[in-house]
């Protein structure tokens, strides 16, 4: 085990090391997805001039969610993205993951170590920044349970992420092209769960709740720690579901990706 | 000009070529569309009671209509990233290109036009329609309106695609172009009205949209589409957006004699 995490450690550091040789580039692309969450959280601002609210849901409340949700995704899309199923298809298209397979070494933790995006700390402080804007502005009751909770919350949407990149990454063992429709789940789950999931169509907040469990990864959370009242009638536990849907998400994606592995045929080039 | 026409129409197949590529985009497009217009249903229902039916002369039924126009334009505009002049920069393949005998930019000009163009008839087109199976969707009313719609998602197209080509060039400058380009596309997606109708913002903040050549590339569109612009307001529009096209394509044209002069192309 600590062999395997010193292993990680290096792999990780040779990333690190790669990517702040290009100072420019780096500082750049930094900027770049960080202004992304930035310009987005502002435009909700200003258009909630006019409008006051989404959903029942004022600007520092959505800062929470949205803020969260950011975070979450910007840790594991820098954890995780030796998973990326964007780039992921490309190694199996090359058949690079065959030279992984024949090192003597676990294949998950190089896939793991394969890639580490030291850029997305701008999407996670950016992220950060906005949650804290959030907290700031919220009259929240703070109970030593939601403090213990909220990373705890933190965690799971990491987990719930990084699980469904691994998914992704192990449907193109047989497809080989990365599948678009993962994106829905991925960059469309963290755009939706920057809202109330109130506001979403019955279909679609129900797929969202029994078949991909985002509801209880967010939305679920947010109502309990910020004391709302909950409109959908689920059951009084249902706030406290996180660590179970997430962690049940990366577990089904580890098993996924087990099976996986032992169908994987190469590409033959 | 035949010349141009057959670039058109090679790019134009080149791009129907990619069916299953151009469905799944198709079901992004349209899923994040769904997100929007829930947002949007969420805002104006938020409203107190008794307020009007419209926000800035906008109705929800015309706000749900402008997340899915935004949502179809994405491909014709290439809206979220382009880089391929910036790539034959990079590789030196601009080198061969710089031998034909005829302009660089009408070139990209022209293959640009061909892959917009199906791009609008096979994302475009299609979303609308899922939209107006999905939603009460508003339609333009009138010879009129239809014909200035034609003219602006022209002239938003020939504006977005001087403003890619500008961005591209940095490539001559710089190895880091890549990363200027996206902070460029990230920018204009924030100014030009796609993510909410521009009247929906403080005057201030409209005011510093109107500064740049975004909203020429989305905003305009989405106005003339709902209605919103008439008569003189209209003509207007239209011709900021050519203003635009033409100021942006001149310094397209600056900017591309600056980076020849700089241009070193190793052998090979």
């Amino acid at each position: 085990m600590l062999y395997r995490l010193d292993l990680y450690r290096r792999l990780i550091g040779v990333q690190m090391r790669s990517q702040l040789q290009y100072r420019t580039a780096f500082l750049l692309d930094t900027l770049t997805t960080a202004s992304q969450v930035v310009t987005a959280f502002l435009t909700l601002a200003l258009i909630l001039q006019r409008f006051d609210n989404v959903g029942g849901w004022k600007l520092p409340e959505v800062a929470f969610l949205y803020g969260m949700v950011e975070m979450a995704f910007g840790s594991m899309d820098m954890l995780f993205s030796g998973f990326d199923p964007d780039n992921f298809s490309l190694q199996v298209q090359r058949g690079l993951l065959d030279q992984l397979m024949l090192r003597p070494v676990d294949i998950t933790l190089q896939v793991l170590g394969s890639e580490f995006i030291v850029r997305r700390i701008g999407r996670i402080a950016q992220g950060a920044a906005v949650f804290a804007l959030g907290l700031a502005l919220l009259p929240i009751q703070w109970t030593p349970l939601k403090l213990v909770y909220l990373p705890v919350v933190f965690a799971s949407l990491v987990c719930f992420f990084g699980g469904l990149f691994i998914i992704g990454a192990t449907i193109t063992f047989w497809t080989v092209e990365s599948i678009e429709a993962v994106n829905i789940f991925t960059y469309g789950g963290t755009e939706m769960m920057a809202y109330p999931m109130s506001i979403y169509p019955d279909w679609m907040r129900r797929f969202f709740t029994y078949i991909v469990p985002a509801i209880f990864l967010n939305y679920y959370p947010a109502l309990y720690i910020l004391g709302k009242p909950d409109p959908l009638g689920l059951p009084a536990f249902a706030p406290f579901l996180a660590p179970v849907a997430g962690f049940s998400v990366l577990l089904v994606a580890a098993l996924f990706w087990q099976f996986g592995l032992r169908h994987y045929q190469s590409t033959g080039t | 000009m035949r010349l141009y026409l057959e670039l058109i129409r090679l790019s134009f197949q080149r791009t129907l070529t990619y069916r299953a590529a151009t469905l799944a985009g198709l079901v992004t497009n349209l899923f994040f569309g769904l997100l929007r217009a829930a947002v949007m249903v969420a805002l104006y229902n938020a409203r107190p009671a008794g307020s009007s039916p419209d926000v800035a002369g906008i109705s929800l039924q015309g706000a749900i209509t402008f997340t899915g126009i935004s949502q179809a334009v994405i491909a014709f505009l290439s809206l979220f990233s382009w880089f391929e002049v910036m790539n034959e920069i990079r590789s030196g393949d601009i080198g061969a290109e710089l031998l034909r005998p005829f302009s660089f930019f009408g070139f990209w000009m022209a293959r640009d036009a061909g892959r917009a163009l199906s791009s609008l008839l096979l994302r475009g087109f299609t979303m609308v329609a899922a939209y107006a199976l999905l939603f009460r969707i508003t339609y333009p009313t009138g010879a009129v309106q239809w014909a200035a719609l034609g003219i602006a998602l022209a002239l938003a197209w020939a504006v977005g695609f001087a403003w890619r080509f500008l961005v591209n060039l940095s490539a001559f400058w710089s190895t880091e172009a890549r990363g200027i380009a996206r902070f460029a596309f990230a920018l204009a997606l924030f100014l030009s009205g796609f993510v909410m109708p521009l009247r929906f913002f403080p005057a201030w903040f409209v005011a510093l949209c109107n500064l740049t050549p975004f909203p020429a590339m989305v905003n305009t569109v989405i106005e003339v589409y709902l209605g919103v612009l008439q008569g003189p307001a209209l003509a207007q529009a239209l011709l900021v957006q050519a203003m635009w096209f033409v100021i942006l394509a001149g310094l397209a044209h600056l900017a591309m004699r600056a980076g020849m002069r700089r241009l070193v192309i190793q052998g090979g």
